[in-house]
């Protein structure tokens, strides 16, 4: 046997929809069980055991936490293999992701600060779209292609956000 | 991580920085993205009635080395044919850079600009 997938671990079926808080919670409630403390006098190998299982566990929340790292674990878990660093050619949805920089390099050398909370409502709104769309469609095996293109489409809102909450950061020093 | 003097040349003295008409029918314009790092690079020739490119711009939203890889892409395809403007390598331009392993994708990037916007060009004219 490998090792269980990150679902498993948390006794889930592999699925898009997550409930986030419960996730969380049983999180928190499994890296009790094999925290440090509890295994002050167990022997080594006992010790190195539960520090392996709160790596894997801490690795399969992070994935399983964020939609487009899960997102694309469970293409994975269907046998599509996404290289991380691969050129798309997606010219609709870039031309658009150019517009938004622009918009975003506008905002931030004008510090609109109104403006920047309209970006980050309708970046939330599209994610929640695509995020809508994937989940209906990762599963369904002649529309894997479109599931694919929906990851990267991920990828991409994913990294603006963090861009906008650096520029958030840089605004209020 | 150390950039390359090169690198650092391109980031900040960036080359051919803007936009041409791609209504134009003589204008090519390759957009390609990365989704790990979020790049987004458009880069567009101008293609004259001899078949040379006779300008080149780009935009590039990404990191230095990718903004440094498409900068010296125009550079090198000003005064090219299309063919050998396709013939640029990303080997080429990492070489030119001295770009470190992990940022080698920022060069395939922009190879992959460069033959989207000559197929582009090409498909426009009917030539493909």
């Amino acid at each position: 046997m490998g090792t269980p997938c990150h679902f498993a671990l948390f006794d889930l079926q592999p699925a898009f929809l997550l409930d986030l808080d419960a996730l969380a919670a049983r999180y928190r409630e499994l890296v009790r069980t094999v925290h440090p403390d509890r295994f002050a006098d167990a022997s080594e190998r006992d010790k190195r055991i539960a520090l392996e299982q709160a790596a894997s566990l801490n690795e399969a929340y992070q994935v399983l936490k964020s939609p487009p790292r899960r997102a694309r674990y469970l293409l994975t878990l269907q046998g599509v293999d996404m290289p991380l660093e691969a050129t798309v050619q997606d010219p609709e949805f870039l031309m658009q992701q150019m517009q938004w920089r622009e918009e975003l390099e506008d905002l931030q050398d004008e510090a609109d600060f109104d403006g920047i909370a309209r970006f980050k409502h309708r970046l939330k709104d599209d994610q929640a779209r695509l995020n809508a769309e994937f989940a209906e469609c990762w599963d369904v095996p002649d529309r894997q292609a479109n599931a694919e293109k929906l990851v990267r489409r991920m990828q991409f809102l994913e990294k603006l956000t963090q861009e906008v909450r650096q520029l958030e950061e840089r605004l209020d020093e | 991580m150390a950039y390359s003097e090169k690198v650092i040349d391109h980031y900040e003295n960036p080359r051919n920085v803007g936009k041409l008409n791609s209504e134009d029918p003589d204008v090519g314009t390759g957009m390609v993205g990365a989704p790990a790092c979020g790049d987004v690079m458009r880069l567009q020739i101008k293609v004259n009635e001899q078949g040379i490119i006779e300008d080149a711009k780009f935009k590039t939203y990404g990191c230095g080395s990718a903004i440094a890889s498409s900068s010296l892409a125009t550079e090198w395809m000003k005064g090219k044919t299309l063919d050998e403007a396709a013939l640029i390598k990303n080997t080429t331009i990492a070489e030119e850079l001295a770009l470190p392993p992990v940022k080698i994708h920022c060069s395939v990037l922009a190879e992959d600009a460069i033959k989207a916007a000559v197929q582009d060009y090409k498909q426009k004219k009917g030539l493909v």
